[in-house]
């Protein structure tokens, strides 16, 4: 299993994975620097100025898309020249080689995570803020939108390994990211749909105590019922695919 | 020869969803209003005295979103189909020049999306006669709407089309047209000069009349730009 992800991660290197993982930081420090805290009415709120004006355009549409990139990018080498047939010559479960494929996602999408935290960080350094900086707030956002991205990966994942190019899984994305645009602004579908899950996530609300910014109903039933529906999909496409 | 090149192009794009892609793009951005009216339509309409206008407004929140993902999607499509079966030898082994090769695709592109823009349009006036916004149709601001972006954004497309036709690895164009979708969504925030911002009709001068312009002059440079490179390049 290490053997297969480390392939996985060799592969991965070669195909300007870094330029992928940049985007992300990149956005959220261009969006960090636009905020105007002569707005600012109140002192001691300027970390979340700064996450508030990053979070809207990287949460909802910056990171559902992203990852279907990172995943289509993850089959790339396979769906060129009979790469599927040299993987699965090799004694492995095809059930492995999709966890490993899925588990290398999981673990970028974290790294660009961590990534965005580091750019809020050194725009707030940039602006000279001076105030503390929210660490556990900014955190739950952060995990929270990774956990978000779960279902999100698996079913790009699906996609990407039934589709050879780029464009058909981005298009899957697209169709069901869009709507998340307004899906947040209704009480009633915003928590039941899951690429708006991410948004939901990363967004500063409810209840301080809670370990995410989401109740853990909603957090198990949409984005655990999606992954494991998404994973359990992919994961059968993938055994009966006729390589 | 033009002709005959646009002719292969569309037999390319054959079946391949293109035509649905630009009905989908189309019904997508009113089928999004469609919701909105749908779910709250009587407070939609306490919010503005302009129903037309302020509809066209909803309306328009969307279009640059859809443009300019679209153009992203269509690019990638249209230029794998060389990338991906290393068919550019084949292609220019034949007797056409590389200039003529990469103009037939840009206006393949350029049209497909000008049918969807046209068709969204469509879907726009009907869906707005549907809901009952009032007599007068502003059918100024119903072209405008519906046509302005897509002029808006042909520098956007000539861009994108130069950098899917030269990167062998579709992730560089599609990644950078995330970041494109982002600009794109944030345009009041970002300085007139962006190409992503045009579509969105925003200027200083509020006279979305100059995004225009400004798409069709910028799209003839970046098409030029791309056009050069692309001829300069190795064939692989």
């Amino acid at each position: 299993m290490l053997a297969l992800m480390q392939t996985e991660w060799f592969k991965l290197r070669k195909s300007k994975i870094s330029f992928i993982i940049l985007a992300g930081p990149f956005i959220a420090f261009l969006g960090g620097l636009t905020v105007d805290f002569t707005e600012a009415d109140a002192p001691g709120v300027e970390w979340y100025l700064i996450l508030l004006a990053t979070n809207l355009a990287y949460a909802l549409l910056f990171l559902p898309l992203i990852s279907g990139v990172l995943a289509s990018t993850i089959c790339r080498y396979e769906h060129q020249e009979g790469g599927w047939k040299q993987l699965l010559a090799l004694p492995v479960t095809r059930g492995k080689v999709f966890l490993s494929k899925y588990l290398l996602l999981m673990a970028i999408v974290l790294v660009i995570q961590l990534l965005y935290l580091a750019a809020l960080y050194s725009v707030g350094l940039i602006k000279g803020v001076t105030e503390p900086f929210p660490l556990t707030i900014i955190w739950k956002s952060v995990l929270g939108g990774w956990v978000a991205t779960l279902p999100l990966v698996a079913l790009q994942l699906w996609l990407s390994i039934l589709f050879k190019s780029y464009a058909a899984p981005l298009t899957v994305n697209v169709v069901f990211t869009l709507p998340a645009v307004l899906a947040i602004n209704s009480e009633r579908f915003g928590p039941y749909y899951p690429w708006a899950q991410p948004f939901s996530m990363m967004y500063i609300s409810g209840d301080p105590n809670d370990l995410f910014f989401v109740p853990w109903e909603q957090l198990l039933t949409v984005v655990g019922g999606s992954f494991v529906i998404f994973y359990l999909m992919g994961w059968v496409y993938f055994q009966r695919k006729a390589i | 020869m033009m002709g005959r090149l646009m002719q292969a192009e569309f037999i390319k794009i054959k079946r391949k969803g293109f035509w649905f892609l630009a009905f989908l793009g189309a019904l997508g951005v009113v089928a999004m209003q469609m919701v909105n009216y749908g779910v709250r339509k009587d407070y939609l309409f306490t919010q503005s005295e302009d129903r037309w206008g302020y509809y066209l407004m909803n309306i328009h929140s969307f279009t640059p979103l859809a443009i300019v993902l679209g153009i992203v999607i269509l690019t990638s499509f249209l230029s794998s189909v060389e990338n991906e079966t290393n068919a550019w030898k084949q292609i220019i082994a034949l007797p056409v020049s590389k200039r003529m090769v990469y103009l037939a695709k840009f206006t393949v592109l350029a049209i497909v999306l000008f049918i969807s823009s046209f068709l969204m349009g469509i879907f726009t006036l009907l869906y707005g006669l549907y809901l009952g916004l009032g007599e007068a149709i502003p059918s100024a601001d119903l072209m405008q709407y519906s046509f302005y972006p897509y002029f808006a954004s042909l520098a956007v497309l000539a861009f994108q089309l130069w950098v899917a036709t030269v990167s062998q690895n579709q992730a560089i164009p599609i990644t950078i047209g995330v970041v494109g979708v982002i600009f794109a969504y944030s345009a009041s925030v970002l300085p007139d000069w962006m190409i992503w911002k045009w579509p969105s009709l925003m200027n200083e001068w509020n006279d979305p009349m100059i995004n225009v312009w400004w798409g069709l002059g910028a799209g003839a440079l970046l098409y030029l730009a791309g056009m050069l490179d692309f001829t300069r390049r190795d064939v692989k």
